[in-house]
């Protein structure tokens, strides 16, 4: 038994080959799209050191006309040098989708973890982070931005110390509406997971001295984020599309920008295709990434069937 | 016989909304005294065992430990389980820490050892229940024999004075409550205070002090345990006692 290792099938050697194909692909197309994008930030904070700013790094001519000397892509030349013309737009526009995306996710966590601690073990707390949370989830989140941003000026009192952080305050505006319309449905998949953690666990915690808050934190919480991993992966991914939704309160975003370039070129079906290859690369790395982290952070003996 | 004076549980009565579930439950441990609860399923034993660390709550009458009012509201119930080592049936292990850190969280979080000191009584723990070679692995990669003693060795760091097993070996394979019987049977060796639930009638009758039968949630029979399993003076305690050696 011992050292012995199993032969592999035909089908098992042909799914693995498959599998690795694969996965070549998309980590080489992964880090294209992130060096592509990494390098035209490090550029424009740079000032145009690599490129100047605003400037593809290729000539869109010398795309087209290489794309034009290959039979089957001459067809699509003109569309490839237009997509290569709008590349700093894009990455421009990226940049602010992923700080949104990334800065709302974070500081919505801070707020669900306690509004989902709340509603399993509060009393009153309970009812208030229902109502928070139903009140958020029940209304549209364009909506929720428009009173915001329309109904209460917020990006008129953005204080001082953050303002000028980003090319508009409008920004920040849209970073509190994802951060507390996320926080409800962040809350709703850790309450999920909160409440699969078995109830002797909280027992245990109290039985050797831990006080209910101190059980909570050191052995109900540390157990149920890991299991609300796979599900609230789904939000990170919603908010990197909903995210898009800031364009209409004129902050320019990738989703923003897009659409501007398509209303003034009226090149619709090209810009749109491009814009949701970027929002899908964006989901594909974030699903890839909490695939890792869930995988880390795995307990070992627990959900073995997931190995790999 | 005299009631020990260590642990006294004097008259509790428990309620469930409209259900009586402990009615006037009265016995005394001393110090170094193992006492078994012994009764049929739904008797209030385990009632009886989390009323004593507060995981219950007792409507009426008295518990005290060492001279202290456990069911008095001045009590610091945080304190009191610092104090009463709890194992469980099902083990609760907590599911994301390794041994070590199960046996450790106590000493780190509520004893307020440094991180090392935990660990390092943690590994003790876990020496003298047999598991040195397991510090670091998960509740979900050991036996249940081997969880329950890290169960056991988690109670045993905070330096209870006194320990409660509730059915300790009732989810164990047969061949499992072996070396959990044997783990207990060295703390009674080393003098520990158990109150201790369990349907493992030869432990109680080599190591218990007492038995005490409940039925109903009643104390219906206590005494020392030849005289509990040899001369029932209670014909309810004969007929459990023919039930349970009938299964055996």
């Amino acid at each position: 038994m011992a050292g012995a290792t199993r032969p592999r099938t035909v089908g098992e050697r042909v799914a693995d080959a498959d599998a690795s194909a694969g996965k070549a692909l998309l980590v080489a197309a992964g880090a294209l799209f992130w060096g592509w994008l990494v390098v035209s930030w490090v550029n424009r904070w740079l000032g145009g050191a690599i490129a100047p700013v605003g400037e593809p790094f290729v000539a869109p001519d010398a795309v087209e006309s290489a794309f034009a000397a290959v039979p089957g892509l001459a067809a699509v030349a003109a569309d490839a040098a237009f997509v290569v013309e709008l590349s700093p737009v894009l990455a421009q526009g990226t940049w602010l989708t992923v700080v949104i995306t990334g800065v709302s996710l974070v500081c919505g966590f801070f707020i669900a973890v306690p509004l989902a601690v709340a509603r399993v073990y509060g009393r009153f707390s309970a009812w208030l982070s229902l109502g928070y949370t139903e009140l958020l989830r029940g209304t549209p989140l364009l909506a929720q931005l428009f009173v915001l941003y329309y109904g209460l000026n917020l990006a008129a009192s953005v204080p001082a110390s953050l303002s000028g952080v980003f090319p508009r305050d409008v920004v920040w505006v849209a970073i509190l509406g994802f951060t507390l319309n996320g926080a409800a449905y962040q809350a709703e998949y850790i309450r999920g997971a909160v409440e699969s953690v078995d109830e002797g666990q909280i027992t245990a915690g109290r039985a050797i001295g831990l006080s209910k808050i101190e059980s909570i934190y050191y052995v109900v919480l540390p157990q149920a984020l890991r299991y609300a991993i796979p599900s609230w992966t789904n939000e990170f991914v919603y908010l990197i599309k909903y995210s898009s939704l800031a364009g209409f309160i004129t902050v320019p975003e990738l989703y923003y920008r897009a659409n501007q370039v398509a209303t003034d070129t009226f090149r619709y079906t090209a810009v749109f295709l491009i814009l949701g290859a970027m929002y899908l690369a964006l989901v594909l790395t974030a699903s890839k990434f909490m695939e890792r982290v869930d995988a880390r952070v795995a307990i070992p003996g627990l959900g073995a069937n997931r190995e790999r | 016989m005299t009631d020990g004076d260590f642990l006294r549980v004097s008259d509790v009565s428990k309620w469930y909304g409209d259900e009586q579930v402990l009615d006037e439950v009265s016995f005394g441990m001393d110090r170094g005294d193992v006492t078994v609860l012994i009764g049929p399923s739904g008797s209030g034993k385990s009632t009886m065992l989390r009323c004593v660390n507060r995981l219950a709550e007792a409507q009426e009458g008295s518990i005290t430990l060492d001279g202290e009012e456990v069911l008095s509201p001045d009590t610091d119930v945080d304190e009191l389980r610092r104090e009463v080592g709890m194992v469980f049936q099902s083990f609760n292990l907590f599911a994301h820490l390794s041994a070590v850190g199960n046996v450790a969280l106590g000493p780190r979080r509520v004893l307020d050892l440094s991180e090392n000191e935990a660990r390092e009584r943690a590994a003790n723990q876990l020496e003298r229940v047999g598991l040195a070679d397991q510090l670091d692995s998960y509740p979900a990669e050991l036996s249940g024999g081997q969880q329950q003693r890290v169960g056991i060795a988690r109670a045993l760091a905070m330096e209870p004075k006194l320990m409660l097993f509730d059915e300790p070996t009732s989810a164990l394979d047969p061949e499992l409550i072996g070396e959990v019987l044997e783990v207990m049977r060295s703390l009674v060796d080393e003098g520990m205070t158990m109150l201790v639930v369990t349907h493992e009638m030869s432990f109680a009758r080599a190591v218990a002090d007492e038995v005490v039968f409940l039925d109903d949630g009643r104390v219906v029979e206590r005494g020392p345990p030849e005289q509990l399993f040899e001369r029932p003076e209670n014909e309810r305690t004969g007929r459990f006692l023919e039930r349970i050696a009938s299964h055996d």
